[in-house]
């Protein structure tokens, strides 16, 4: 049986903001509404449902759910911590592309205290040798593969700041984002730095959140709107041992963009606008080699030479990224695909890039990366 | 006197080295290798990575590396050992194992990448049997 063909029929946001006061079902609801009104779904029409988090308790998903409604559907929690809900809406594509299902629907939903993530650790008892040192700090492995690249390619400060200096203007630009400050080059270079080169700036925060996305087979779409977007390609994947390797990135990102861009039939200089895992800032340089934007050991230069910017070449986390927006974990691959379906669809406002036909998320964690390319 | 002599050392977390047991003898670090392909790895390992065989031996890993890079920590997780700043790093080892851990013993500033850097261990306190409480990390090599 011919596989079939996956849309994103509805999409939504709740604003991601620093401890709004309110539950994930809340958020979730919320979220959910704006996803399921902006093509006219019916939730009795949802046949399974996918909920995102990383540190909520047991129960989350069928709670959020049932603020919507208690249809007996199948809904599973998903935890590949940063890559969440984006994994979510890979696991309803398989099985709308298979056929089992015809209508999913993922909520991705988290609350967060200030400070460190927490979750990265379980019992004390069991942490390792590093984490007791203090070896296992946040942006730690981000900065060691920022200074490598600067080792190997003379990579600037200054251009690793850059994706830090975009982030913050295009997050002005977005209501919806946790922080609306723009901040000059000096400001971000002279934040307080969290392990060099990374300042304060050039990291996510923590933040609560919560984003919603439906699809569908396109047949069944095209029963709500005469242009859906499509979901043309997806890959996913986790770190693939490789002898005398650190072992430092969250996934093998340049096989999964190839084999996504296979499935698309796509290749990188097709892509029009693209959403990429800036969990801290330098990871725009080193996901626009590994998705062939640029040559290998030209990250830094592409982004510091504007490439990436709205009205750029290939814009680049048009909405802020992880670092404006904020990072409520479980939501932030919801709120990725949620902004490429508003540029595709031409509902971005002031962050609209020209006329773009395909896009591309890649979404990253400590668990697993995700690769997904769209078409209208 | 005696009680000095009688004084144990033990690692701050079981399972990843060895302190040495007095200041003449060399600690290590606890490392696995694959009797079936060869493959090196940091701690025990149940199955290869490599070729998946559970023929795994635990040995003493090389106790001098080269930094393949680093970062300063300015700022660290509540309830942990090192007070920033501190140089955290990736050091590759002969066997082909990189290893996760601090460079002490020197100026952050000065660590650079390609450094050759030696096993260094140090007290942080002692038990409540009077056993020495060892950590270890790696220091430049002194030339």
């Amino acid at each position: 049986m011919a596989e079939k063909e996956v849309a994103i029929l509805g999409v939504g946001l709740h604003k991601f903001g620093r401890q709004l006061g309110k539950s994930c079902e809340h958020m979730g609801r919320e979220a959910g509404l704006m996803a399921l009104k902006d093509n006219k779904v019916d939730f009795k029409d949802v046949q399974i449902g996918f909920c995102g988090h990383c540190n909520q308790p047991l129960g989350t998903g069928l709670h959020t759910f049932s603020e919507l409604g208690m249809t007996g559907i199948p809904i599973t929690n998903v935890e590949v911590a940063c890559a969440s809900s984006s994994r979510g809406v890979i696991l309803g594509a398989d099985l709308i592309a298979a056929g089992a299902y015809d209508m999913c629907m993922v909520i991705g939903v988290e609350k967060m205290p200030r400070g460190m993530v927490p979750g990265l650790v379980g019992d004390i008892s069991d942490a390792s040798y590093e984490h007791i040192l203090g070896l296992v700090v946040m942006p730690g492995t981000y900065s060691m593969m920022a200074n490598r690249h600067s080792h190997l390619y003379g990579t600037k400060r200054e251009h690793f700041a850059q994706s830090a200096v975009k982030a913050h203007r295009n997050g002005s630009l977005n209501p919806l984002a946790t922080y609306q400050e723009v901040y000059t080059l000096e400001e971000i270079m002279n934040a307080r730095m969290i392990a060099d080169p990374i300042t304060v700036y050039m990291c996510s925060a923590n933040c609560d959140g919560a984003s919603a996305v439906i699809l569908c087979s396109k047949e069944k779409a095209k029963q709500y709107t005469a242009k859906p977007v499509l979901l043309v390609g997806w890959a996913q994947g986790t770190p693939i041992y490789h002898q005398g390797d650190p072992a430092l990135s969250e996934g093998p990102t340049d096989l999964l963009a190839q084999k996504a861009y296979e499935m698309a039939d796509v290749g990188p200089e097709d892509i029009d606008v693209a959403q990429i895992h800036d969990a801290f800032s330098p990871g725009e340089i080193f996901s626009a080699e590994k998705l062939g934007f640029c040559p290998e050991g030209e990250g830094g230069p592409f982004i510091w030479e504007g490439n990436t910017e709205i009205n750029g070449k290939i814009p680049i986390n048009t909405d802020g990224g992880l670092v404006s927006c904020g990072h409520p974990i479980g939501a932030t691959g919801g709120r990725m695909i949620t902004e490429l379906t508003w540029q595709l669809r031409g509902q971005a406002g002031p962050r609209q890039v020209e006329n773009p036909k395909v896009a591309l998320l890649q979404n990253a964690g400590l668990g697993g990366m995700n690769v997904m390319i769209f078409k209208i | 006197m005696a009680s000095k002599e009688a004084k144990k050392r033990v690692p701050l977390r079981k399972g990843a080295f060895q302190p040495p047991a007095s200041d003449k003898e060399n600690g290590y670090i606890i490392g696995s290798r694959c009797r079936k392909c060869g493959h090196y790895y940091y701690r025990k390992r149940a199955v290869c990575l490599n070729c998946h065989s559970e023929e795994i031996e635990e040995v003493a890993l090389s106790t001098r590396g080269t930094i393949w890079t680093y970062t300063i920590a300015r700022q660290s997780y509540p309830g942990t050992l090192l007070v920033p700043p501190f140089v955290i790093a990736m050091v590759e080892l002969p066997e082909q194992v990189q290893l996760m851990t601090a460079i002490t013993d020197c100026d952050p500033e000065a660590v650079r990448i390609g450094m050759e850097v030696e096993l260094y261990f140090w007290k942080v306190r002692e038990d409540e049997d009077g056993n020495e409480v060892m950590a270890f990390a790696f220091r430049p090599v002194s030339n």
